[in-house]
């Protein structure tokens, strides 16, 4: 059984984002940190590892800046191979192209099982695991979680609304979109990141820029204040009071 | 004649085999030493020595359970004491007519008095009193133990008593001592009014004593080192190997690999020797703050865990390697028990024979980590540490925010020299409860007119915790960026607020090449208001003060708080447990971002209810952000805030100087 897991970094949105006089995301400020639901979707590729005992994780990612140490990092959790496409990528490459990228890799490699985050934060064509499903013209299903492998056959949960889950079944290769791991994403030391920084080496793969259509952004806005929060002070009566009045006027309380 | 042939064939036998099976033991136990990591512990023999006298003779420590102390004292010097009677009863046997003389004869009676007053101390103490702290403890060894000591003085009497009547009759020598041995004198009378003096029943009676006595002796010394009153032998060494270097100092050289334990090997040899020189006393348990909140530890029970695990692994012949044993860190310490230590050091504070706790449980946390098995809390704050830079997950940019609002810039002491440098820590530069606080604080500076500066983003969290939590290499990590931004700045001192960074500062970044000296504002202060540079207003209240576990216990810094304290006119009345021997509030070594389930009773609350018994305190003071913030939520918690008030030091010298407004700090003035 071989499993890919698409991983990418994304900014990190502690950071306060600045923009550029043009309007643009002004990207060198910018700090980057591994998308939250690729963690995801690595630790259950990991966990199906450690339930199937013979599967072989690599972690793949596309060469848009410093993405080594996350890749790094994989291989410490417990990813055995770790494959860097290169190319004339960009911090700003759109998640379409990535697609692409990853997609064009992804056909000859032969994994049996691909999975990534269910989104990323990153542009508005955050989910990546349809794009590359279409690409490649595999199963896909997305916001699932519970992966089993059985039979040549992939399980996976999806949950739907009112609390109704379907469990879906796949036949390899398919692709998931992973929502979150059974466990939450393992740590890993940083002892142990520098040393497989030492003795292991991230594969890398020749990728090409492709012509794909993407989304153009014109002009980034920062968020105008729209109104203003009024505070209630006093006797704790009377500011009860304007609360249920507040509610009652909004249609909040049922009568 | 026939007597002394058997009672000499019989010592000969008993001494080869005490000896043959204690020295097999001892080779084991040895020999696991001898793999394990190295540690140097045996430099500095003066003031080795010195310890070995104050704690081994003086029994300074043993002291601060009154009666325990005073029992073991008994029972000690009995062991040293009656030393005499084991030469003068063997010279008896080998040599015709040996003795030790009338005086040394009459002590030998005396201290059988003091053992056995002792033991029966020991016994009320352990079925009447009956202290939690023997909870897990081997009491059936202990009674056992009590039980061969008695027999060793029993022996004594009843040696003594029949001597007289065989030395005449049977040896032909005198026996010059016989009523200096008054005990068996005593007795002797028993044997005349029996009529049981004939070579016959003397000889019988005097075979019995002798055997309790010797017998028990050799039988005690091969069973010594399997059970734990192997201290007996491995107490003196271990307090002579203690640890010298700053207490505060977790690891004391760069580690080749990584800090964590997975195996016996991987413990340092002085490790290996605490495991067999723990008495069972519980004395650490009863100090163990995550043992009094309810939680799974207890530092007795880590130590003898590993003893057991240890001794089982060594006479299933591997110890080395052991893939069928459960693991170390996770199966013989379960990891609830490693991750509920707050890593204070109250167990290690109050054992009496010097046993190191904490980095035993450091090391296998460290182990835990590695694989991937940690608090979801605490792995937050980790990442935290690691991208931003500190605990709150906030952006280093912010990290001098607290100082906006303030009437007068503060210097960045990377681009301008400062006299004084001030390392804030998170808690002091985050925490929006503790904000204030930082802001008195440089306010007083200020005030003291003293020239002083930050790091500003150029600091990060000090790695206190993280390398407490167990990841040495995110300590590591931490340290570069704080003494890279330290090496651009120009400074005179340094100092800071806060006591788990004052710690890093101080004693852990040394093996990196930091040698600074550094100290916490509470000593800092102290100076500007014996300069004059600071005028105080007495407060007229009363108060007590809290001890930090990393100010008090890891740096000694107890008098210097109190000193200022006193000097703003504070009345102060000290909780019981206070000093170095202070109880934590439960947030060090990483617990403050771990889950709290399963704790019975916060160690806080418990330290609040402790200030809460003493006469008309109203004020708790504090010195440690992470204390404000504890104690705080313990008060408030507890619906208390009418009846106690948590303050800093900075706060009292705040009003004290006039700069803030009584009201302010709620400070009612009686």
């Amino acid at each position: 059984m071989k499993i890919a897991v698409l991983m990418k970094d994304v900014p990190d949105l502690v950071e306060d984002l600045e923009l550029t006089d043009e309007g643009q995301l002004a990207v060198d400020e910018l700090s980057f940190i591994p998308s939250e639901w690729d963690d995801q979707a690595l630790e259950e590729a990991l966990l199906v590892k450690d339930e199937m005992g013979q599967a072989e994780v690599t972690a793949v990612a596309v060469d848009t800046g410093d993405v080594d140490s996350m890749l790094y990092t994989a291989l410490a959790k417990g990813a055995d191979r770790a494959v860097k496409i290169v190319g004339e990528f960009g911090r700003d490459l759109p998640n379409r192209a990535r697609s692409a990228v990853l997609a064009e890799y992804l056909k000859t490699a032969g994994y049996d099982l691909i999975l990534t985050g269910v989104q990323a934060i990153d542009d508005v064509d955050g989910q990546v695991a349809g794009l590359v499903a279409g690409h490649l013209d595999v199963p896909h299903a997305s916001v699932v979680r519970e992966v089993a492998v059985a039979g040549g056959h992939v399980r996976c949960l999806q949950e739907y609304s009112a609390g109704r889950m379907a469990e879906l079944r796949l036949a390899t290769p398919a692709l998931l979109g992973i929502q979150a791991a059974r466990k939450p994403p393992r740590y890993v030391t940083i002892a142990k990141v520098r040393q497989v920084t030492k003795s292991a080496s991230l594969e890398e793969v020749e990728g090409e820029l492709p012509e794909v259509p993407t989304a153009a952004v014109r002009r980034l806005f920062k968020p105008q204040a729209a109104g203003r929060a009024v505070m209630w002070e006093g006797d704790p009566e009377a500011v009860a009071e304007q609360i249920v009045a507040l509610l009652d006027d909004r249609k909040l309380i049922r009568s | 004649m026939v007597l002394r042939t058997v009672l000499e064939a019989l010592t000969a036998v008993m001494l080869l085999s005490s000896l043959a099976l204690f020295g097999r033991r001892v080779r084991a136990i040895a020999g696991v030493m001898k793999k394990a990591r190295p540690i140097v512990r045996t430099d500095r023999v003066g003031e080795r020595l010195a310890s070995v006298v104050e704690h081994v003779l003086l029994h300074r420590r043993m002291f601060r359970i009154t009666f325990s102390g005073i029992l073991h004292f008994f029972i000690f010097s009995g062991f040293v004491v009656l030393l005499i009677d084991i030469v003068e009863t063997i010279g008896e046997v080998f040599i015709p007519g040996f003795t030790v003389g009338p005086v040394l004869a009459t002590i030998v009676d005396v201290w059988d008095v003091v053992v056995l007053v002792g033991i029966a101390m020991a016994v009320y103490n352990r079925v009447v009193i009956k202290p939690e702290r023997f909870a897990g403890s081997d009491e059936k060894d202990a009674f056992l133990i009590l039980g061969l000591i008695t027999a060793i003085v029993s022996g004594i009497i009843v040696h003594d008593s029949f001597y007289p009547f065989l030395a005449r009759e049977v040896f032909h020598v005198p026996d010059p001592v016989a009523r200096a041995h008054f005990l068996g004198w005593g007795l002797s009378r028993l044997w005349i009014a029996l009529g049981w003096t004939s070579p016959v029943a003397a000889g019988a009676g005097y075979t019995l004593g002798y055997l309790l006595d010797i017998g028990v002796v050799f039988g005690f010394l091969a069973y010594l080192p399997y059970s734990k009153h192997f201290h007996i032998f491995s107490a003196v060494p271990n307090i002579f190997v203690r640890n010298l270097r700053p207490l505060g100092e977790l690891v004391p050289k760069v580690p080749e690999e990584s800090i964590a334990v997975r195996s016996f090997q991987d413990f340092h040899w002085k490790d290996i020797l605490d495991l067999y020189t723990c008495t069972e006393c519980g004395r650490c348990q009863a100090v163990c703050p995550a043992h009094a909140a309810g939680q799974p530890l207890s530092p007795k029970m880590v130590i003898l865990k590993l003893r057991d695990a240890l001794n089982e692994r060594i006479a299933a012949g591997g110890w080395q390697e052991a893939p069928a044993a459960p693991a170390l860190a996770g199966g013989v310490v379960s990891p609830e028990e490693l991750w509920a230590c707050t890593t204070c050091g109250a167990c290690q504070e109050a054992c009496p024979v010097f046993i190191e706790h904490v980095p035993k449980i450091v090391g296998l946390r460290s182990a835990l980590l590695e694989d991937g098995e940690v608090d979801a809390g605490a792995q937050k704050a980790l990442v935290a540490f690691d991208r931003q830079g500190n605990s709150f997950g906030q952006p280093a940019r912010k990290r001098p925010q607290w100082a906006k609002g303030l009437d007068f810039p503060i210097k960045d002491a990377r681009k301008e020299p400062v006299d004084w440098l001030w390392f804030v820590g998170d808690f002091a530069a985050y925490d929006p409860r503790v904000q204030d606080l930082t802001r008195l604080v440089a306010q007083l500076l200020h005030l003291a007119g003293v020239d002083f500066g930050i790091l500003y983003e150029g600091e990060v969290n000090s790695g206190n915790d993280a390398l407490r939590i167990g990841e040495y290499g995110l300590f590591e990590n931490l340290a570069a960026k704080n003494l890279q931004a330290l090496e651009k700045a120009q400074y005179n001192r340094i100092f800071t607020t806060d006591p788990h960074s004052l710690n890093a500062l101080k004693n852990e970044y040394r093996k990196l090449g930091f040698e600074s000296k550094v100290m916490h504002y509470t000593e800092a202060f102290g100076e500007l208001v014996a300069q004059g540079r600071l005028t105080l207003a007495p407060l007229r209240l009363r108060a007590t003060y809290h001890d930090p576990c990393y100010l008090g216990r890891w740096n000694r810094i107890t008098e210097a708080p109190r000193a200022l304290i006193r000097r703003t006119g504070v009345d102060l009345i000290e909780m019981p447990r206070h000093g170095t021997q202070s109880f934590c509030c439960g947030a060090g070594g990483g617990r403050i971002w771990m889950e709290e389930a399963g704790m019975e009773e916060r160690p806080a609350n418990q330290r609040i209810k402790e200030a809460l018994a003493l006469p008309d305190v109203a004020y708790f003071v504090v010195a440690c952000p992470k204390d404000v913030s504890m104690f705080s939520a313990s008060v408030t918690a507890m619906g208390l805030e009418e009846r106690l008030k948590v303050v800093d030091v900075a706060e009292l010298l705040g009003v004290a100087t006039g700069l803030l407004q009584v009201r302010e700090v709620q400070l009612a003035t009686s």
